[in-house]
């Protein structure tokens, strides 16, 4: 299995495409740090007043919250009270001056990247070989073809992971460089069951990502099951890229209309919603989503395992 | 001694139509085996059944006692085969290729990759990237790659597709070297009977998916009547006695006769006394060519739908 592995790796580090992939993901990163950077020295975001302001702000909250009654936004808002109080009370300024954090922060928008050249390489990795007629040297071996598979979908997860890894210590590198380490502790503010919580912000960031890349996940999953089912990478990329973008955007309108809608993927692959804000239908839990999650996540390796280990090979 | 590889009653059909018929067939250690019939015969089908690419629809094979069906994995462990081109990693070298292989066979060592480029005469360019190379290097590298966990079992789907005469012979040099030395038995499909016959021990025909015949090269080249093509100057009024005593053929520049070995010698000499010119007189395994003729040309030269 090891070895399986070990060739996959070696296939795709042997493309320059994965160079170019990697260089982007960097380029990325270091586009945001200059442009943050830049920011930074025209105008010091560094505000001496954020006391008043804070309490301005919860002033303004409570006065919403007692003329509105929206379970949803309700919650919401008592999070952002309770987080405000708790800054005032421990002398913590909700934005301090840029630092390694705050990059490491931003920088996850480069994760969507990472998201697609995950997608990229799921769509590629079983209908490659079919396409380059080498399927039929790799199966002729004494391994069971759900191992092949199976080696192939580790090596897709890896690649995800390898990704959100350059770009989360890459990251903090240049934060480090470009921002310095905070001066004082910055922790991250959590509001779990009525009570403010502070988190480690290195750790709260990797949860973050991680949080982030479900939905890169299941599409990525998806990906991979329709290469091995079609044998057509391109059919692959189309139609997970296509759903990558506007999956979620869809979804999201459909919502408004149909209470079946919180059966789509999309609908619970955002698992942040159960802590800020609220899910696309109400009658959603954090149970619900990750069932759903679950019951995609195995339908589709059944589809793609099953199909695959049946299939003729006349590539 | 047991079969390295069995075929019982072998069909495979795909949707409605029957591509490979109740086919029963088996391989003896050492031996090469032939896989003759002209183009859509079902050689290639067979073949991917065998080595597992392909399901079986009936029947069994076995591969040294093991099922391809059941025990997949065991069974798959004895083959080394090249299924129709042998298509490799474009982008990687030669010997990274070979990597590759080695890593899904356990106990290929260093030595041994470096051993088998050497006998496939690979090693100038195995450093290469395999998109620059050749058909023929290709088919060259594809033997390296079945070779390298040294198989009781190989199979060549077209083996001498693409390579040159020198590299044809080689080939057949080597299965000699690998089934007389070290017991392999092999199995090799074509479409031509001359190269078959050079190579094989026996050769099935196969036509529509069935099993015409096995026939025994060797049994066939030692029979008392060997086919020969003599080649003549024009053969006047000799067409006489050639018909009548000899039952010759005529051609177009000469004649094939079914003789024994030791008549051919009075026969030339009476062409000779005849005032016949006369060119030369080869051995020619006809019969068996012409079995294979006869059966080719029933589709009358179409591949049969
Ligand atoms: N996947 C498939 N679906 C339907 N028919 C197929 C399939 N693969 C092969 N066939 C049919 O099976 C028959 C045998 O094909 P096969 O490739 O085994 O022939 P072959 O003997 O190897 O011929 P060649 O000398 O041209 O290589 C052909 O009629 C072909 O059209
Ligand atoms: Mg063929």
């Amino acid at each position: 299995m090891v070895n399986l592995i070990i060739n996959e790796w070696v296939k795709h580090f042997r493309k320059a495409g994965t160079y170019v992939m990697i260089g982007l993901i960097l380029l990325v990163v270091i586009g945001v740090g200059a442009l943050e950077k830049y920011e930074e020295i025209k105008n010091p975001t560094f505000n001496p007043d954020w006391k008043e302001e804070l309490q301005q702000q919860i002033a303004d909250d409570k006065k919403f919250l007692e003329e509105n009654k929206n379970d949803n936004i309700d919650s919401m808002t008592e999070r952002n009270i309770a987080i405000n109080e708790y800054r005032l009370e421990n002398n913590l300024p909700p934005s301090p001056e840029k630092n390694i954090w705050s990059f490491v922060y931003d920088a996850n928008m480069a994760v969507e990247l990472a998201g697609l050249f995950t997608i990229i390489i799921a769509a590629g990795i079983v209908a490659s070989e079919f396409s380059g007629g080498t399927i039929k040297l790799l199966l002729v071996r004494p391994i069971s073809r759900s191992k092949i598979l199976l080696s192939k979908y580790i090596t897709v997860v890896l690649y995800g992971v390898f990704y959100l890894a350059i770009i989360y210590v890459f990251s903090c590198i240049l934060g480090a460089i470009l921002f310095g380490m905070p001066n004082s502790d910055v922790p991250h503010l959590a509001y779990v069951d009525g009570q403010v919580v502070e988190r480690n912000m290195g750790i709260y960031l990797i949860g973050l990502y991680l949080l982030n890349s479900i939905n890169l996940l299941m599409i990525a999953t998806m990906a991979f099951m329709i290469s091995a089912v079609f044998r057509n990478s391109s059919l692959a990329l189309g139609i997970s890229l296509f759903l990558f973008f506007i999956g979620s955007s869809v979804t999201y309108i459909l919502s408004s209309y149909f209470d079946w809608v919180k059966y789509i993927l999309f609908a619970n692959t955002d698992l942040s919603v159960y802590t800020d804000g609220g899910p696309m239908v109400d009658s959603m839990t954090l149970g619900f989503s990750i069932t759903m999650l679950i019951i995609y996540f195995i339908a589709f390796h059944a589809l793609a395992f099953g199909i695959f280990k049946k299939r003729d090979v006349s590539a | 001694m047991e079969a390295v590889l069995k075929l019982e009653n072998v069909s495979k059909k795909i949707g409605k139509k029957t591509i490979i018929d109740n086919l029963s067939l088996s391989v003896q250690p050492g031996e090469v085996f032939g896989f003759l019939g002209p183009n859509g015969a079902g050689k290639t089908t067979t073949i991917r059944m065998i080595v597992g690419l392909m399901k079986i629809t009936q029947g069994d094979i076995a591969i040294c006692g093991k099922s391809i069906q059941k025990d997949f994995e065991e069974a798959v462990s004895h083959i080394g085969a090249i299924v129709e081109n042998p298509e490799m990693y474009k982008h990687l070298t030669g010997y990274q290729n070979l990597v590759q292989y080695a890593r899904m066979h356990k106990g290929v060592s260093k030595e041994r990759i470096n051993e088998v480029i050497q006998s496939v005469g690979l090693t100038n360019r195995i450093n290469e990237k395999v998109k620059t190379y050749s058909l023929g290097m290709r088919q060259r590298l594809g033997l390296a790659q079945c070779l390298l966990h040294e198989p009781k079992l190989l199979i060549l789907d077209e083996p001498t597709n693409g390579l040159d005469p020198a590299g044809i012979r080689e080939i057949r040099d080597q299965l000699r070297t690998l089934t007389k030395e070290k017991g392999m038995s092999v199995i090799v499909s074509s479409h031509l009977l001359s190269e078959m016959e050079m190579m094989c021990d026996r050769i099935a025909i196969i036509q529509n998916g069935r099993l015409v015949d096995v026939q025994n090269v060797k049994d066939f080249l030692d029979t008392d009547q060997l086919a020969f093509v003599v080649e003549t100057g024009p053969l006047d009024n000799s067409v006489t006695w050639l018909k009548e005593d000899w039952g010759v053929e005529i051609l177009e520049n000469g004649f094939s006769v079914l003789a024994r070995k030791e008549e051919i010698p009075a026969l030339l000499k009476r062409l000779i006394d005849s005032g016949v010119d006369l060119y030369g007189a080869k051995q020619v395994s006809k019969s068996l060519e012409d079995r294979f003729l006869e059966i080719t040309d029933m589709a009358g030269g179409q591949i049969n739908g």
